[in-house]
């Protein structure tokens, strides 16, 4: 089969793998070697769908012995079928990387004859990119659940990232949909390299020297919307995983529909709402200081369509707004909603030497579209609506409700109840008018 | 109306500072050699690139103020946006007067202007990183063109020259006619006249048409987005990407 044929097949077989961030590995380059990667990460394309390119991601190949119900290459499913050589997949690497196309390799393979033997050929391509091309950007390797962990761990000792999809966030979806694959055969590698990234990083604290092994960390995928688990369920997996295995991202993917088994949900577009509210839960998980507990509970499973995760708590939380801007902690900087880590740092640096008020606020480029309802600057509260979650709820959701007819065209004799500001209320109690 | 007239130079701009500075002016514009409007009421003063004088306030605005400061003078000044110059000129006064602060006044305009457009410039120079693209020429050379808004090839070619250290490479900026040219060895940067003509034989490159072929079938049909697509990629870069070419 011709390459451009078998790069058609593989790529748009492995499209569905979420994963494309190259950022966490400061690999520098060898002499007379090339490529080296950078700890920010770098995109070099976007595609039509609007995700990042920042890896070449392909199969090694899409013969399957599995049949799991949610995967496009399926056993029972007919499409093409390709399979690359490492050297192949080594060759194109080098080629784009050198024209400046991608930061390194995503290789990733469906199972062919026996976990083993799939992971084996992933190791081969990548030992052939470090050792024979001298080959210094970024890789990232699926491990394969049920290898050999020597395997394993000789693969880790090459890559910068390694990954072991969940998939499916239940051992009952697992059950339904992928009955050849079990939650503990997942588990127990993703357990395995963590723990030898922690004993690399110690050993490195003492020996420089001695071989890096997963330099950018772990991640995972799971499905949204394939089973009929909660957001809590999922959100609350992914806060183990981040504890437990210390994992760097867990990746959420739509559920696209690619069969129509029985077993799946007959759904025509998409979950992407769904798919957004949990990585913004995630990202509270990761950089807000959040717990999956303040953001969801049992009478709340999942996230509401309207709000976002963030605004949601802090109106379930009113007692503790407004927040003072000149005189919060970071931590609770963070946890206003609109304010994020980038914007809490400009607060805390441009209050060192100045206090600040809300024009200040907007020329350091703080959205105050959602913070304004939570905030108060020297002592003043920026909205003229009622500081209580009714009120705060209703002016959040306005713009959806704008199509509803409840408006009125106000004429020169209608009479308008204005509703007193705060100020107003204020003046009235204290009787200075 | 006082204006200066400087070369274009980063010891200009320095030169024409430390000139505002002991001939006690305010200039109203500070411009470039290439970019000079006449008006009838202004004076026009030509300010002569001094290495010494621009040395005296590269090492002040390095002491007195910080190491970041200098930085951002020198971002700012790649930006090329129009009167940026001044705005560097307030903010170095400004920072004199405020020390190694001058950074956390985040909501001053002199502060603020110089801090956007080091902001643009750091931004299209990551951008860059990823979105040049370079094309195999005869003999070897990896020849990459673009139009950058900001004056990013300085910036950008430590990046290339660290990486691709085992290749030749050239990156050619098309509207500022300046190119850095590596060898392996050591990275020069030429200016490059429009006669300029690389052996640039267009053969057909069966690796662009594998990427291209690659870009068209990562894309997930259900969710095509060309907002958050041209969002992230802005279209005046589409021209030199090999993937949007037909």
């Amino acid at each position: 089969m011709e390459l451009q044929k078998k790069l058609e097949i593989l790529s748009a077989a492995a499209k569905y793998d979420v994963s494309c961030s190259s950022s966490g590995s400061t690999r520098k380059n060898t002499k007379g070697g090339l490529g080296n990667s950078a700890a920010c990460g770098i995109c070099h394309s976007w595609s039509d769908d609007g995700r990042c390119i920042s890896l070449l991601k392909i199969l090694l190949t899409n013969v399957c012995v599995y049949d799991c119900a949610y995967c496009v290459n399926r056993l029972s499913n007919d499409i093409p079928r390709a399979a690359f050589t490492p050297r192949e997949v080594a060759g194109l690497t080098i080629n784009f990387y050198r024209r400046n196309y991608i930061e390194g390799l995503f290789l990733s393979s469906s199972i062919v004859k026996n976990p083993n033997f799939t992971m084996e050929q992933l190791y081969e391509s990548v030992r052939i990119l470090r050792e024979e091309y001298n080959f210094n950007g970024y890789i990232h390797l699926k491990a394969i659940p049920g290898a050999d962990l020597s395997l394993i761990e000789s693969a880790g000792r090459l890559v910068d990232r390694m990954s072991l999809n969940i998939e499916l966030p239940s051992n009952k979806g697992l059950q339904l949909l992928a009955p050849q694959k079990t939650r503990e055969n997942i588990l127990k590698p993703m357990g395995f390299v963590n723990s030898k990234i922690v004993e690399t990083k110690d050993n490195r604290k003492f020996f420089k020297s001695s071989s890096n092994f997963v330099p950018a960390g772990q991640s995972t995928q799971l499905i949204v919307g394939a089973t009929l688990d909660h957001d809590l369920k999922i959100l609350q997996l992914s806060e183990g995983l981040y504890k437990g295995y210390k994992l760097k991202r867990v990746y959420y993917s739509a559920y696209v529909p690619v069969s129509s088994n029985p077993k799946l949900p007959a759904i025509i577009k998409p979950p992407l709402l769904r798919e957004h509210r949990l990585y913004q839960a995630d990202w509270l998980l990761r950089f807000y200081g959040f717990n999956s507990s303040e953001l969801l509970d049992e009478k709340n499973p999942d996230f509401d369509t309207e709000l976002d995760p963030k605004s949601n708590w802090a109106l379930r939380n009113m007692h503790l707004f407004p927040v003072d801007i000149n005189k919060a902690e970071y931590e609770m900087l963070l946890r206003i909603p609109g304010v994020g880590v980038r914007s809490a740092r400009k607060i805390m640096s441009a209050r060192r030497v100045r206090s600040l008020d809300f024009d200040d606020l907007k020329k350091l480029g703080i959205v105050l579209k959602r913070a304004r309802f939570f905030i108060t600057c020297k002592g003043k509260y920026f909205t003229n609506i009622a500081l209580n979650e009714f009120h705060i709820r209703q002016a959040l959701t306005e713009k959806n409700k704008v199509a509803q007819d409840n408006w009125e065209q106000i004429s020169m004799f209608s009479n308008l109840v204005e509703l007193p500001s705060p100020e107003d209320k204020f003046m009235s109690l204290a009787g200075e008018i | 109306m006082i204006n200066y007239i400087y070369d274009g130079t980063f010891e200009g701009l320095l030169t024409a500072v430390y000139e505002a500075y002991y001939r006690h002016e305010a200039p109203l514009h500070i411009n470039s050699t290439t970019n000079v409007q006449q008006s009838l009421l202004d004076i026009n003063v030509h300010i002569t690139t001094d290495t010494e004088k621009a040395s005296k306030v590269y090492n002040s605005v390095r002491e007195k103020i910080s190491y970041q400061a200098l930085k951002n003078i020198y971002h700012a000044y790649l930006s090329e946006l129009s009167d940026i110059e001044v705005h560097i000129l307030q903010y170095i006064k400004f920072g004199f007067k405020e020390g190694k602060n001058v950074d956390l006044y985040l909501s001053d305009d002199r502060v603020m202007a110089v801090h956007s457009a080091v902001k643009k410039v750091m931004h299209e120079q990551h951008l860059m990183l990823g979105m040049l693209r370079f094309k195999q020429l005869e003999d070897n050379v990896y020849y990459a063109q673009y139009t950058p808004d900001h004056n990013i090839t300085n910036l950008i070619s430590s990046h290339f020259a660290r990486r691709f250290s085992d290749q030749n490479w050239i990156i050619h900026d098309l509207k500022r006619k300046y190119a850095a040219v590596y060898d392996r060895n050591s990275c020069i940067f030429i200016d490059i006249d429009d006669e300029f003509q690389m052996n640039y034989v267009d053969k057909s490159d069966n690796y662009e048409v594998l990427w291209k072929n690659y870009f068209s079938n990562i894309c997930i049909k259900e969710r095509v987005n060309p907002k958050l697509q041209k969002r992230n990629m802005p279209g005046r870069y589409w021209k030199f990407l090999t993937e949007k070419q037909i």
